[in-house]
């Protein structure tokens, strides 16, 4: 028998990956020119934790599914709109910023206050679910942090996949270099899982789901409460989007073969 | 004055990987100019093996954990052998390589230690005494240089980002630190590593060329058709001839996962860019790859550039590619092909 | 009930209230009024929902784009509707939002030498260049020394509308009476018996046939007792309607225009006042308008109009706004500025005349699609916008006194509303304004003025023709230019290479190649993704259907390939053009462009889809 899970997903809200990106310095440090209109999109790779997340949830009966976002209110009602069609949740919202340069370690703490709240949750049972890097500050770091604020010892980064086995405990496949997979088994929770893609595509956007969603998003979004980060020693001396410009010379009118011929000398050239 | 930490784990077979001694490399260049001690710590199987092959770094102080439960990489264990290390040395700057162990646990370390962490570290240098650190923000695609003032600070430099440390073998002097083991830390057990047969093996590091297949493959051609299993053939063959690595862009990883007419040997691991790898790798040759710049700043990386695109005025080869061949890929992709069986 | 094909498949329901189709300035103005009289001040419903006793109205509106943010519009609006229901409004809280500051009207004269200009039209432009100094014609432009009445918009707003789409779906969102589900298109109406039961979502997890795949999830049916129709001029769910209940007799959309912009930082030393509008006239082509507002943040709207009365035989838009950017007038200022948005819609330009049955039972219909724009004013956001408030006041109206949806009771509440209001009486005036563009440019704003200056009494009296009506051969068009025998070599050398027509006679007419920057000047490749940021979610039907690929193998023209906002359509060597839908824009041009029929439709269907434009700034 598997034993029931309480999934707490942490997922932040992270530009929509095809708008260019601009930074600039201002009096509190560098943030996304025009931050505030660039359209947003639920993490990537915390999104696919999500799904993954609410599988488990949908397999092992009694489980329950949290997501818990650090974000400006304004993001997260317009993410949510995507984001609740999706999958069955319970939002638990933290009203704050979330841009790139925010600092991870004061993000970690809010988080983990604003999941020690949640009143039903069992520590017991806990698998605490996110993305391995935002697409943000992309530094694979908040996780364990709120993990470790959580005291959990049991961390995994760059997960695709996890078992529940019969005697409670779980297997896990993480990531390792050269394109393998590192595999272990856990005892049972709780424990910090950091999703890379996982398996599952994107859910299909279900009203019905997204109806009963609503119904506790709106609330809870009415709820979140304001979190403020402030830079602790922290401070940037240069913010920039690398302009490397390259010489680009354009080959046209060649006949295939001669551009085969081309390439082949190069890539075989040491 | 700072005393900087060389922190790194032995390898499965006991040495210590490349990665780890680019990290050296830099932690090394750093102590002259801030005038820093330099301690090396060193965990996992035969610590002391992998010390002695450093033994003339120029460290103060070597320090291992050794033994049987540090040598498989689990976060409780790495983590109390890290938190121990980093005690132990009174480090108040720390350099590791970016590797998935370290990644694994370093951050939670910085938590334990009241530091602070930065990852994706390009570059650790002495600005006029301060240490200054350059690091990659938003997926590579805003580069960021940064001090902070909190002490300890953990710094995981990214594979291939500084020159690896060389120097004489020796004997170094090694100091042991004793890290507790409650049963607590030893919930997880490491099974084995899974690595994908040969024939399917798509994704090679080492490799000389990145192949970066773009979601062209799989549209519509000039006929009017899709032609992906004369592109999947393509493909296949000129790995097998070039031995080079496969990346994709996100369109095609994604269509793959969709179940759509994609490219079955086309997974997410192969993904370079906005949510996939950012490999390194001397040579990288595009193709059919338009219009997907912000998946393929995996090309950051990447030392010389081609790409094989139908248009001439393709933004995202002009200015990013050395080369730009306006050309059908599938045209001359098979005639590379061709070229290569021949030799 | 009867929906476009009986499939065997099952399908879920669910019932709401209110069903909302298309998220834009109509819905935005329909959801906004209604939101406020949901609940009452101590959190109680003030209208109890039907389809879920005790609980408030369920009110959901679904939108095709993935974001309530990525609609287009070039705006300048008198944002009467909009400050009525925003009394308060500051416009600092909306982004890219300014009041008007100045507005000018400008004649554009040809730099170039290769537009197709009338004789008549070529001797005024040497006329007006040889008045220089009493004209100040400078920059190769005319500023005219007024700006007609019916063009003001003082008092107005320049607005981005993906930006103030997003504001108004905040607003709505924090009162939490509403849902708004981007990312979600409706494929077509229910209908029993002329009765809108509600609507049918898209069927997700299929190929691009429509043929069920992995992860099949059939279109849900959202059963409503109210439909509320607002998604825009070329919609699915809107045209399904005129197909299946019909249209008001003499009523029909023969006018249409493509709209292209580019929103443009400039150059940190141009310093333009935010609210500076210029609207212009005469360049790329007579037949092409454009405009140029200035947003706060040094940042310009910059675009223009390709009207279906322009018999031009590509019609194309893209290669045309580049050179427009390029005018000396502009490029002044556009000059070494970056690209930050780019896109394309259509434009129902008959306004009133195309005015479809605007309620019926179970449905009403509001915003551009139901004729609501002024196209003597060339204002439609803010007609949209008081469409749906005219709606949503109607509605509470029946709401509370507990009357149900009918034809009649949707009729009294809303469509007297609306006949009574300014919106109509401006649209009466505006009716046959156009019609003189039928016959050209000059004799177009001739009968503008006429029907400005007689407040509506007086016109043209010409009958505009189809879209495909106005269509020139291009030997037609490109007489004295390129004779025949050269057209045909370029077509021929076109279609062998598949690559766009209009490109290469535009080359040989004398336009200049674009000078490709990376930044501000890009390849129509690298628009939809630098500036459109175009693309589309996996797991849906392709939504341009070529019904008959023999038709298509037939027709000469191919202006769906060589209009194409966003290169989706494009040449194949035999029958049908392909179609990439992960670059469609939904600008909706290649459905009115389409010269053949079939069955009475267009051959080329355009039919509800997913994906699109993911720029927020248009």
């Amino acid at each position: 028998m598997n034993q029931l899970f309480h999934i707490v997903v942490c997922a932040s809200v992270v530009p929509d990956p095809l708008q260019t990106l601009e930074p600039v310095t201002g009096a509190n440090g560098p943030s996304l020119k025009n931050e505030m209109m660039l359209p947003a999109i639920l993490d990537p790779w915390a999104a696919h934790a999500l799904y993954e997340g609410a599988n488990l949830a949908r397999q092992i009966a009694g489980s329950k599914l949290w997501l818990v976002s650090l974000a400006p209110k304004a993001k997260l009602q317009q993410v949510m709109m995507t984001a609740a069609q999706k999958v069955p949740l319970q939002l638990v919202a933290v009203d704050g910023p979330c841009g790139g340069f925010v600092d991870a370690h004061q993000t970690a703490a809010l988080l983990a206050a604003a999941i020690r709240k949640i009143p039903e949750l069992d520590f017991s049972r806990l698998l605490l679910f996110g993305g391995w890097e935002s697409a943000s500050r992309s530094a694979g770091v908040t996780l364990q942090l709120i993990g470790e604020e959580l005291g959990i010892v049991d961390q995994f980064q760059g997960v695709d996949a996890i078992k529940p086995q019969d005697d409670g405990s779980f297997e896990v496949l993480e990531r390792i270099e050269g394109a393998r997979h590192q595999v272990s088994v856990c005892t049972g929770p709780p424990a910090v899982l950091g999703w890379a893609t996982g398996s599952l595509g994107e859910p299909r956007n279900d009203p019905q789901v997204g109806m009963a969603n609503m119904r506790s998003i709106m609330p809870a979004l009415q709820r979140a409460t304001a979190g403020t980060i402030a830079p602790d020693g922290l401070q940037y001396s240069n913010v920039a989007a690398p302009k490397q410009q390259r010489q680009t010379q354009i080959v046209k009118d060649k006949p295939a073969d001669e551009i085969a011929r081309e390439i082949v000398q190069w890539i075989t050239q040491e | 004055m700072d005393t900087i930490l060389f922190l790194a784990h032995t390898e499965a077979d006991g040495t210590l990987g490349k990665a780890a001694l680019e990290a050296l490399g830099a932690a090394v260049e750093l102590k002259q100019p801030i005038n820093g001690t330099l301690v090396a710590a060193i965990f996992g199987a035969q610590a002391k093996a992998a010390a002695d092959f450093i033994a003339s770094c120029g460290a103060q102080r070597f320090l291992t954990v050794e033994g049987d439960e540090f040598s498989q990489p689990r976060y409780a264990t790495d983590a109390a052998a890290c938190e121990a290390l980093i005690r132990a040395a009174g480090a108040t700057i720390v350099i590791a390589a970016a590797t998935s162990r370290t990644s694994r646990v370093l951050a939670g370390v910085a938590h334990r230690v009241q530091g602070c962490v930065d990852t994706h570290v390009t570059s650790i240098a002495a600005v006029s005494g301060t240490i200054t650190v350059t690091r990659w923000f938003y997926r590579q695609r805003i580069e960021g240089s940064l001090t902070r003032s909190h002490r300890p600070w953990i710094l995981l430099l990214d594979p291939g980002a500084h020159a690896a440390w060389q120097g004489a073998a020796g004997s170094a002097t090694t100091e042991t630190v004793e890290v507790p083991l409650p049963d607590a830390l030893r919930r997880t057990t490491v099974r084995s590593v899974v690595t994908p047969p040969a024939d399917q093996q798509t994704i090679r590091p080492d490799a000389n060329l990145l192949f970066v297949a773009g979601a062209g493959w799989t549209k519509k051609q000039k006929d009017g058709q899709t032609h992906v299993p004369e592109a999947e053939t393509i493909i296949l063959d000129f790995l097998r001839n070039s031995k080079a690595s496969l990346g994709g862009s996100k369109s095609l990883v994604d269509l793959s996962g969709e179940n759509q007419a994609a490219l079955p040997f086309m997974g997410h691991l192969n993904q370079v860019g906005q949510t996939g790898a950012s490999p390194r790798h001397p040579k990288g040759l595009s193709t059919c790859c338009h219009g997907e710049e912000p998946h393929t700043v995996g090309w950051r990386f990447i030392a010389e550039r081609r790409a094989i695109n139908l248009d001439p005025n393709c933004g995202w080869a002009r200015g990013k590619a050395d080369v730009l061949y306006v050309a059908d890929a599938f045209e001359v992709m098979t005639k590379v092909n061709e070229l290569l069986a021949a030799k | 009930m009867s929906t476009t094909e009986q499939p065997a498949i099952e399908r879920a329901s669910i019932d709401v209230d209110i069903a909302c189709v298309g998220f834009g300035p109509a819905t935005g103005g329909f959801l906004t009024t209604l939101s406020r009289k949901l609940m009452n001040d101590d959190g109680t419903p003030a209208i109890e929902s039907k389809v879920m006793p005790g609980m408030p109205l369920q009110v959901i509106c679904y939108e095709r784009a993935d974001d309530i943010g990525f609609g287009v519009s070039g705006v300048v609006t008198r944002a009467r509707g909009i400050r009525g229901s925003f009394p308060e409004l500051d416009p600092a809280q909306i982004p890219m939002a300014a009041p008007v500051l100045s507005e000018k009207v400008v004649y554009l004269l040809d730099p170039i030498g290769a537009s197709r200009r009338s004789l008549a039209l070529r001797i005024g432009d040497k006329f007006l260049r040889s008045l220089n100094r009493t004209l100040k014609v400078a920059h190769d432009a005319v500023e005219l020394p007024y700006t007609p009445e019916f063009l003001h918009k003082k008092d107005g707003l320049v607005l981005s509308i993906g930006q103030f789409n997003q504001w108004v779906g905040t607003q709505l969102m924090s009162s939490g009476t509403v849902q708004v589900w981007p990312g979600t298109p409706v494929g077509e109406a229910l209908i029993d018996d002329g009765k809108v039961l509600g609507v049918r979502l898209l069927d997700q997890g299929v190929d691009r046939s429509g043929a069920p795949e992995t992860g099949f999830t059939p279109g849900m049916d959202i059963r409503a007792a109210l439909t509320v129709i607002g998604d825009g001029p070329v919609g699915a769910v809107g045209r399904d309607i005129d197909r299946r209940i019909g249209t008001p007799p003499g009523n029909e959309v023969r006018e249409w225009a493509v709209g292209m912009k580019f929103v443009i930082e400039m150059r940190p030393d141009i310093d333009l006042a935010p609210g500076t509008v210029v609207h212009t006239f005469g360049f790329p082509e007579p037949e092409i308008f454009g405009f140029f507002y200035v947003h706060p943040g040094n940042v310009a709207s910059v675009g223009i109009f390709v009207p279906s009365w322009f018999d031009c035989p590509t019609r194309t838009a893209y290669r045309y706004l580049q050179h427009y950017i390029q005018h000396p007038y502009l490029w002044r200022y556009l000059e070494g500025g970056t690209q930050r948005s780019w896109g394309a819609k259509s434009l129902q330009e008959s306004g009133k005349r195309g005015e479809p049955f605007l309620a019926g039972d179970g449905y009403a219909r509001i915003g551009e699609s139901s004729g609501s724009t002024n196209v003597l004013t060339g204002s439609g956001v803010d007609e949209a916008w008081t469409t749906g408030v005219q709606l949503a006041e109607g509605v509470l109206e029946l709401l509370q006194a507990g009357k149900p949806f009918t034809r009649e009771n949707l009729a009294q509440a809303y469509e007297a509303r609306r006949r009574a209001s300014w919106v109509e009486k401006e649209a009466r005036v505006a009716e046959k304004s156009r019609d003189g563009f039928q016959r050209g440019v000059v004799t177009g704003m001739m009968g503008m003025a006429l029907t400005a200056f007689s407040n509506g009494r007086l016109s043209l009296g010409i009958h505009p023709s189809k879209p495909c009506e106005k269509l020139a051969t291009p030997a037609d068009f490109y007489r004295g230019k390129l004779m025949p025998e050269e057209i045909e070599a370029i077509r021929r050398e076109s279609d062998m290479h598949g690559s766009s027509l209009h490109d290469a006679l535009m080359d040989r007419c004398g336009w200049p190649p674009i000078p490709h920057d990376g930044t501000l000047l890009v390849s129509h490749q690298d628009v939809l993704l630098m500036g459109g940021k175009v693309q589309a979610p996996a797991g849906y039907a392709d939504h341009v259907i070529f019904q008959d690929i023999e038709v298509c193998g037939r027709c000469g023209n191919r202006l769906c390939v060589e209009m194409c906002s966003g290169q989706a359509i494009t040449r194949s060597l035999e029958g049908a053009p392909n179609f990439d839908r992960e670059k469609c824009v939904f600008c909706g041009a290649c459905m009115w462009n389409c010269p053949e029929t079939v069955g009475g439709q267009p051959n080329l269907q355009f039919k509800a889809g997913a994906g699109g434009l993911h720029s927020a700034e248009n």
